[in-house]
């Protein structure tokens, strides 16, 4: 675009219509998400997935989709969410915060597309930086299960669809995502935590100090997911410890530690005392379903069938020069 | 130049195997297991076919304090792909083949001018063993596809065929936050709704897109839905939001649904 075009854009009518639309199409967005509601266009465009006047649109690879036949899992829309934070107070329970908000939102969605359930969610951040904050990104398939009237609370599960049939077959529910997070600062008075002339000696403030961290954190994962399922797969373990010297001051450390879980729902755990109590004191062991086999995999490298953890990349970037 | 093909190119094409030619070499970039499924399917490889283009993306700036689309930068991203996109499938066209396994789009940047991106698509041109052309797009061509051979003999087995590789762009500029807000935010931990704002109307343009050009494929659905965030040297707030993924439609007659085998489900001791 050469220059007289690019003075000139501003009085075109055609983009300065299009200049009000986005302008209007942000203060719906905004003022949706505040209200906890789906914004208008989106709202729109999940109406026509949901009603099948516009193509399903999945994240579920190929060989899902044959899952998604035999067991009546049908896709309707890729939706996402995201709450961009700004963490001024605390990193660490940010992270809590933000998840949090965009896991509201990505279930506003779901239940606007009559969906049962939402599989394949993928955590992500976008790497760009700017002053103290981060995006907190959600990323999913809709799904609706064959025979089930649509959900009120649609269930929110980090495994893909593959993952997520097997886990059906096996009576569990992954039903949505846990978070757990806490920091602490520790001021050293003593310089206890300066150990140079010693010898094998533990840091006892220090492995304290990380003891109380790691332990609030479960205590809150466990909390979250308490409200939501019975049990949790943590996939995501982050831990960091910095030491900050001010001069003429004691040392002071800071440690953080971030647990990520799916959560999910298991039928009281067999073999435990309320089961037995309610089956007669007779232990029922109920196995998977499934027969187990000598299978070769056809795929070659990374498989859909094994292992989850390239689904939880929210500490990393999905953004790599050279891709697409 | 997207329907001329290069006279160099025509006689490749010329040299690959195919109904007039049997002893002709076929090419192609898969892997063995790739190779086999494939054939599998019922699909023989006939030749790699290649579409490139180098790209002059025009500037634009976004004006600092506002979430707006990049129109100009959007535009660009979207033609060049389509441009190579196109030429590929010309090549395909050219040796008679009913579809391309295995597209891979990338985009690099040429070092020596930052407003030069370099787009190159490339598949594997197949065709249908038995001659079916029911397997070919709306429009007669051959279908295009990001699946990977093995994701194409899993997608026939489910009972549906690729259709088009359909995308959506949208480079979008995430406005900057004045001083005053930064302060007043400095000690608590709040939502910066603006840019919480930005990523929904990028994300939502570019998902529209793709679905509007799964609509004019007449596709039933998308599979392999990837959308994904990038930035291609620009300024820290610009980001490209990409959608991209396969269009497909129901086999009809093909692969009669009653002969797809149930799954089996695996559960993997080496996780």
């Amino acid at each position: 675009m050469g220059l007289f075009d690019w003075l000139k854009q501003g009085s075109d009518p055609e983009i300065q219509a299009a200049k009000e639309a986005s302008a209007r199409r942000q203060a719906d967005i905004q003022q949706s998400l505040r209200s906890g509601h789906v914004p208008a266009d989106i709202a729109t465009r999940l109406e026509g997935a949901r009603s099948g006047q516009q193509p399903w649109i999945a994240t579920l690879t190929p060989a899902e989709l044959l899952v998604a036949r035999s067991h009546g899992l049908k896709p309707i829309a890729a939706i996402s969410a995201t709450c961009w934070l700004h963490y001024g107070w605390s990193w660490t329970q940010g992270h809590a915060q933000g998840w949090h908000a965009a896991l509201q939102r990505l279930r506003a969605e779901a239940r606007a597309c009559g969906a049962n359930a939402v599989v394949d969610v993928k955590m992500r951040s976008i790497a760009v930086q700017i002053e103290n904050s981060m995006d907190f990104t959600l990323v999913g398939t809709a799904v609706k299960l064959d025979g089930l009237p649509p959900s009120d609370e649609p269930i929110v599960a980090t495994v893909p669809a593959l993952e997520f049939v097997k886990l059906l077959d096996a009576d569990i529910v992954p039903c949505g995502i846990a978070i757990g997070a806490h920091y602490e600062w520790m001021t050293d008075w003593r310089n206890n935590a300066n150990m140079t002339w010693m010898g094998n000696i533990e840091s006892r403030q220090l492995s304290q100090l990380w003891e109380t961290v790691r332990k609030q954190a479960h205590l809150h994962l466990r909390q979250n997911a308490g409200d939501q399922g019975n049990g949790v797969l943590a996939h995501v373990n982050f831990s960091q410890m910095f030491e900050r010297e001010v001069e003429k001051q004691p040392k002071q450390y800071l440690a953080r530690h971030i647990v990520v879980a799916t959560v999910v729902d298991v039928p009281v755990a067999y073999g435990s005392r309320r089961y037995r109590a309610l089956n007669d004191g007779e232990l029922h062991s109920k196995p998977l379903a499934q027969e187990f086999k000598m299978v070769v995999d056809i795929h070659a490298g990374r498989t859909p069938l094994t292992g989850t953890t390239r689904h939880h990349q929210a500490y990393y970037s999905n953004d790599e020069d050279g891709a697409i | 130049m997207s329907s001329q093909i290069p006279a160099h190119a025509q006689e490749r094409l010329k040299g690959l195997r195919s109904s007039a030619h049997s002893t002709g070499v076929f090419t192609s970039d898969f892997s063995v297991n790739e190779f086999l499924l494939v054939r599998k399917a019922g699909f023989e490889p006939i030749g790699l076919c290649v579409g490139t283009c180098v790209y002059h993306v025009g500037i634009q700036y976004g004006s600092w304090k506002k979430n707006e689309e990049l129109q100009v930068l959007s535009k660009a991203m979207y033609h060049a792909r389509e441009l190579a996109m196109s030429r590929m499938r010309a090549e395909a066209q050219a040796m008679n083949a009913d579809g391309i396994v295995g597209v891979k789009l990338t985009i690099k940047r040429l070092e020596w001018d930052e407003n030069l991106l370099e787009f190159i698509a490339i598949g594997t041109g197949v065709v249908h063993g038995d001659g079916h052309k029911g397997f070919r797009a709306h429009d007669g061509g051959p279908f295009t596809s990001d699946l990977s051979g093995q994701d194409f003999w899993s997608l026939l087995h489910s009972g549906y065929r690729p259709v088009e590789m359909v995308m959506g762009s949208c480079v979008y500029h995430v406005a900057h936050r004045g001083m005053f807000a930064a302060m007043g935010s400095a000690g608590q931990n709040v939502e910066l709704e603006n840019f919480t704002s930005a990523m929904y109307e990028a994300r939502e343009i570019a998902i529209e897109r793709m679905q509007h050009e799964a609509s004019a494929a007449k596709a039933e659905g998308v599979v392999g839905v990837d959308i994904h965030e990038g930035s291609h040297g620009w300024q820290t707030h610009v980001i490209e939001f990409f959608a991209i993924g396969t269009a497909v439609l129901p086999l009809d007659q093909e692969i009669a649904p009653d002969k797809i085998a149930d799954p089996i489900m695996v559960l993997s001791v080496n996780d």
